[in-house]
C-alpha cells in the first residue's frame, strides 16, 4: 500500500524554539524522499509530526486524502524505523515482525507465515527464532525495517537508520533499501545527514536548515543547481568567492563574470572543486595559483590552491590523479561560466 | 604468610556471620529439651514437634498468605506509579517521587503504630487483613524505587515502537513494558516477599486472632527456651534461603548475558 503525503503551513514550538518554520511539502505516493539537514535542523521532528509522535503547534497533515494532523501514531497508516532500531527483545524475530499483525488481530498461523515471509525479503529467514541480542547491527536494521512493512503502511519512516553501522554496510544497506522500497512501492521518507546517502537513494532530497526547507529536488539538481547557499555548501565541498554587483554581471577578483543575477550588491559566489580544471581551456579564467598541498583520493587528488589574483582566498580542486602534484608548483585554473553559482551574500 | 592472612580474616568473617546460625541449625536436632551444649543428637524430634503444631503452621500458613499478597499488591502499585512518574509529565513528579520513597526512611514501629492508632479510631478490627496492609506500606517505597530505577530509554523507545505498530496502551504495558521489566519486577517482588516474611513489629502491633509465624515465634519464646524455636527457626530460614536462591537463579542468571 502507499500513499501521498501533503504538508501545509507546518509551524512548531518546543516551548519559545521554533523548529519547524513554514513547511509546505507534498511527497507523491511511491516517493523516496530523504529529509536531509545538519543535527538540530528540524528533519527529525519533521518525522515524528509525519509518524503522529508529535502534534504540530501549527498546520496540517495529509496522508492520501486523509487529515491525520490529529490521529495518534496507533491510528496512523506509518510506521517508522527508529535509529536505534527498537526492537523487542524478549520476542523472537519472528514476533517482532509479527507484533503490528498480532495488533491487527492476525491469527498465529497467518501472522507467522507472513512474519517469515518479511524476515525472507530482508534476507533473514533462517534466524526467525533467534532473539534481537544474538543479531549484528546491520541485521537488526534489516530486522526492524521488516516489522515496520509487514503491516503495510501507506507510509515508511526512516530516522537515520544506517547512522549505527559502519561505511561499507551503510553503502551496502542503501541498495537494499532502494531495492525493497521499489519492490513494495511504499512512500519512504528517510531522514539522514549525511549527504552522500541522500543522493544514493532519493527520488527526491529535501534540504532542511534551522526549520525550514532550504531546497527539494532530484538529487542532481539539487546538487548541480542548489538554490541556495546552504544547500550549495551542505551537499558536498564548494568555494566561497566574494563578488560585487555591476551592470555587465558580477565582479570577482579574478574577473567579470558576464550575466544578469537577481542580486543588487553584493554576491557570494560558489564553484564546485571538481569544476575547477588545471588549463586555461575554461570559460572563465581563474589565472594562476600556487599549490600549496595536495592529497591522493584514488580518483582524483585534492589539492589547496592561492590564487595570484586573490591571495587571501584559498581554493579547493580536485585535480587528474593521472599525473604528479607537488606543493609549490603554479597551476593555470579555468572553470565554465555556468559552473559558478551566485546568491546573495545578505541571505545565509 | 602474608598470602593466608587475607585468607583468614575472610573466614573469620564468615564464622562471625554464620556461626549464630549453624548453632541455631545445630541445636535444632538436639534430642534433649535444651538447646544448649552439650549436643546430644541429632534428632528430628522437635522437627516432629513443630510441624504438628497446628498453631505454628497455621502461622506459616498466615505469613505466607501475607508475604506473597502483600508483595503482589505493593509491586503492582510500585510499577504502576513508576510507570506513571517515568513516562509522563506532570506537575510536582519530583515531589511526588519524594512522597513515594519517603516511607523507607520512616522505622517500622511509627508504621505500626499510625496503622494501629488510624485504623482502632476508624472501628476496622485488626486481622491479616490490617498486617497485609503494613507491609504493602513498608514495600510499596522499595518496590517502586527498584522498578523506577531500571525505567530507561530502550523501553520507552521499544513502547513508542509499539503503539506505532498500532498497540493500545494497555498492550504496551502488557506485552512490552512488564515483560521488559521483568527483571527487576520479580527482584522487587522477592525482596518485598522476604522482607515481610520476616517482619515482626508491624505484624505483632496489627494483627490478634490469627497471626504471622515471627509473632507466633515471639509468644513461645515467652515461655522459655527449647529446641522447638531452633526447629522453626532453621525452617524459615531454609525457607528464605530457598527464595534468594530462587531468586538468583530465575532472575539473575538471566539478565547477564
Amino acid at each position: 500500500m502507499t500513499a501521498s503525503v501533503t504538508l501545509t503551513g507546518l509551524n512548531h514550538w518546543y516551548g519559545t524554539f521554533q523548529v519547524l518554520k513554514d513547511i509546505e511539502l507534498q511527497i507523491e505516493a511511491g516517493e523516496y524522499v530523504t529529509l536531509l539537514g545538519p543535527s538540530g535542523c528540524g528533519k527529525t521532528t519533521l518525522l515524528s509530526v509525519l509518524g503522529g509522535f508529535v502534534q504540530p503547534t501549527e498546520g496540517r497533515v495529509l496522508i492520501g486524502d486523509t487529515d491525520a494532523t490529529h490521529v495518534p501514531a496507533v491510528k496512523r497508516p506509518t510506521t517508522t524505523v527508529f535509529q536505534d532500531y527498537a526492537l523487542f527483545p524478549h520476542m523472537s524475530l519472528r514476533d517482532n515482525v509479527g507484533f503490528g499483525l498480532r495488533m491487527a488481530g492476525m491469527g498465529r498461523k497467518d501472522r507467522h507465515a507472513r512474519a517469515e515471509a518479511m524476515l525472507d525479503l530482508v534476507g533473514l529467514r533462517d534466524a526467525a527464532s533467534k532473539r534481537p541480542h544474538a543479531l549484528s547491527g546491520g541485521q537488526r536494521q534489516r530486522v526492524a525495517l521488516a516489522r515496520a512493512l509487514a503491516v503495510e503502511p501507506d507510509v515508511l519512516l526512516l530516522d537515520e537508520p544506517l547512522g549505527a553501522l559502519d561505511l561499507k554496510l551503510r553503502r551496502f544497506m542503501q541498495d537494499e533499501l532502494k531495492t525493497i522500497q521499489k519492490q513494495v512501492g511504499t512512500t519512504f521518507v528517510h531522514v539522514t545527514h549525511d549527504q552522500e546517502e541522500a543522493m544514493a537513494i532519493a527520488d527526491r532530497i529535501v534540504v532542511m536548515n534551522a526549520g525550514r526547507i532550504e531546497d527539494q529536488g532530484p538529487p542532481d539538481r539539487v546538487y548541480r543547481e542548489p538554490a541556495s547557499q546552504f544547500t550549495a555548501d551542505f551537499m558536498g565541498e564548494n568555494n566561497h568567492i566574494p563578488g560585487n554587483r555591476i551592470s555587465t554581471g558580477i565582479e570577482t577578483p579574478f574577473g567579470v563574470l558576464p550575466g544578469d543575477p537577481a542580486i543588487t550588491a553584493g554576491a557570494a559566489i560558489c564553484v564546485r572543486p571538481e569544476d575547477i580544471r588545471a588549463d586555461t581551456r575554461g570559460s572563465f579564467q581563474i589565472g594562476n595559483a600556487q599549490l600549496r598541498d595536495v592529497a591522493f583520493f584514488g580518483t582524483y587528488c585534492r589539492a589547496h590552491l592561492v590564487p595570484e589574483q586573490a591571495p587571501d582566498i584559498v581554493l579547493t580542486a580536485y585535480l587528474d590523479a593521472g599525473r604528479a602534484w607537488a606543493a609549490g608548483e603554479t597551476v593555470a585554473l579555468s572553470a565554465e561560466v555556468e559552473d559558478f553559482r551566485i546568491f546573495d551574500a545578505e541571505q545565509k | 604468610m602474608m598470602r593466608f592472612l587475607p585468607w583468614a580474616y575472610l573466614l573469620v568473617a564468615f564464622v562471625f556471620i554464620y556461626l549464630p546460625v549453624g548453632v541455631l541449625v545445630l541445636f535444632s536436632f538436639q534430642s534433649g529439651g535444651l538447646p544448649v551444649p552439650p549436643f546430644n543428637g541429632p534428632s528430628l524430634r522437635w522437627y516432629e514437634t513443630i510441624l504438628s503444631d497446628p498453631d505454628l503452621m497455621g502461622a506459616l500458613r498466615n505469613s505466607l498468605i501475607v508475604a506473597l499478597g502483600s508483595s503482589a499488591v505493593a509491586v503492582t502499585l510500585g510499577f504502576l506509579a513508576a510507570y506513571g512518574l517515568a513516562r509522563h509529565i506532570l506537575p510536582g513528579s519530583a515531589l511526588m517521587r519524594g512522597l513515594l520513597i519517603a516511607p523507607l526512611t520512616v522505622s517500622y514501629l511509627i508504621v505500626g503504630l499510625g496503622l494501629l492508632i488510624v485504623l482502632t479510631r476508624t472501628g476496622l478490627g485488626l486481622s491479616l487483613w490490617t498486617a497485609a496492609i503494613g507491609h504493602v506500606v513498608i514495600n510499596l517505597p522499595l518496590a517502586f524505587a527498584i522498578i523506577y530505577a531500571s525505567m530507561g530509554a530502550q523501553q520507552q523507545n521499544a513502547e513508542r515502537a509499539a503503539r506505532d505498530l498500532g498497540a493500545s496502551e494497555m498492550k504496551v504495558i502488557v506485552l512490552i513494558t512488564v515483560p521488559m521489566l521483568l527483571p527487576s519486577i520479580a527482584a522487587a517482588f522477592f525482596l518485598s516477599v522476604t522482607l515481610s516474611w520476616d517482619e515482626f513489629i508491624i505484624s505483632f502491633l496489627l494483627t490478634r486472632f490469627d497471626v504471622t509465624l515471627p509473632v507466633e515465634i515471639w509468644s513461645l519464646l515467652r515461655s522459655g527456651l527449647s529446641p522447638q524455636l531452633n526447629a522453626i527457626g532453621s525452617f524459615v530460614f531454609l525457607i528464605s534461603v530457598a527464595v534468594v536462591l530462587l531468586l538468583e537463579l530465575v532472575v539473575f542468571r538471566r539478565t547477564r548475558p
